[in-house]
């Protein structure tokens, strides 16, 4: 029941964002139109937690992803402004590889994140997780090194902390 | 011609410098997965930065909570896109690595076919 009154509140606050204003017939349309969608849809946006969770972890929760979002856009600036430098380079210098990380996180939704915040990155590309070792086949653009420690906490690292708090 | 237009504009100057940097990415590297590389950043960077910098252009609410909302599309639907272009390439062996100095990938998927 908690699962389908969120997904009707999201979805009905992006229908009046994409509607632009108020009114009462535009309320009403939206809140019909919602109600279907959460009747047929709701499984789809969150998945069912085993475990009854306080209103003040998910307080705690929003505010640590709050937090996140500017201290993701600084790495990935960083990231970008490497993999720029690799641009202007008079002969094109850098050591591609596909390196093999070990993950520490074991919530599926943690491990999705986590997946698409390395994509996002520029100079590190998700292709393949191994269920059976927990470990992401990341090809990065500068192999700096081959030791497994170093690699993790050059790639992964910065992000697995942070997911690891949010989603404990 | 207020403070908020000039900040509008350098915000959307500097995604139009990444993409045009994006472009010369794509043209100079080597093969498929560095020029995924080079356009993660006009994925990621330009597309957010443009996406705020006409948000602060127009400044009304809805109109700006919408570009807004676009950006975060944006965030979601690239790395599935750029995920699934590099690791089909891989497995159907549309484009192998040509330049690389390691490769731990291939190990995993000659296991799976034993």
């Amino acid at each position: 029941m908690r699962r389908k009154i969120a997904t009707f509140t999201i979805i009905l606050i992006v229908w009046i964002i994409l509607t632009g204003k108020i009114t009462m017939d535009i309320l009403i349309v939206g809140i019909i139109v919602s109600l279907i969608t959460t009747f047929l849809y709701s499984d789809l946006l969150f998945r069912k937690s085993n475990r009854k969770k306080s209103w003040i972890y998910h307080l705690k929760q929003l505010f640590y992803i709050i937090l996140f979002i500017p201290v993701f856009f600084y790495e990935a600036f960083i990231a970008a402004l490497k993999v720029s430098r690799h641009v202007f380079e008079k002969e094109p210098s850098f050591t591609p590889g596909i390196i093999k990380v070990k993950t520490k996180l074991t919530n599926v939704t943690a491990l999705t994140i986590l997946a698409n915040l390395i994509t996002l990155t520029p100079g590190t590309l998700t292709l393949d997780f191994d269920m059976r070792e927990r470990a992401f086949f990341i090809h990065w653009i500068d192999v700096t090194t081959l030791q497994q420690a170093e690699a993790r906490k050059e790639t992964i690292e910065r992000f697995e902390n942070w997911l690891e708090v949010i989603f404990q | 011609m207020g403070l908020r237009i000039i900040i509008a504009y350098l915000i959307m100057g500097g995604a139009i410098l990444f993409a045009v940097i994006t472009a010369v990415g794509l043209i100079r590297f080597p093969d498929v997965y560095t020029r995924i590389h080079a356009s993660a950043v006009v994925l990621t960077i330009s597309a957010v930065l443009l996406s705020i910098g006409v948000a602060i252009y127009v400044w009304q609410f809805y109109l700006s909570i919408k570009i807004l909302l676009v950006g975060l599309i944006f965030l979601i639907t690239n790395p599935l896109a750029t995920h699934a272009i590099a690791r089909a390439s891989y497995r159907r062996k549309i484009a192998i690595p040509q330049v690389k100095s390691i490769d731990e990938y291939s190990g995993y998927l000659s296991r799976d076919q034993e």
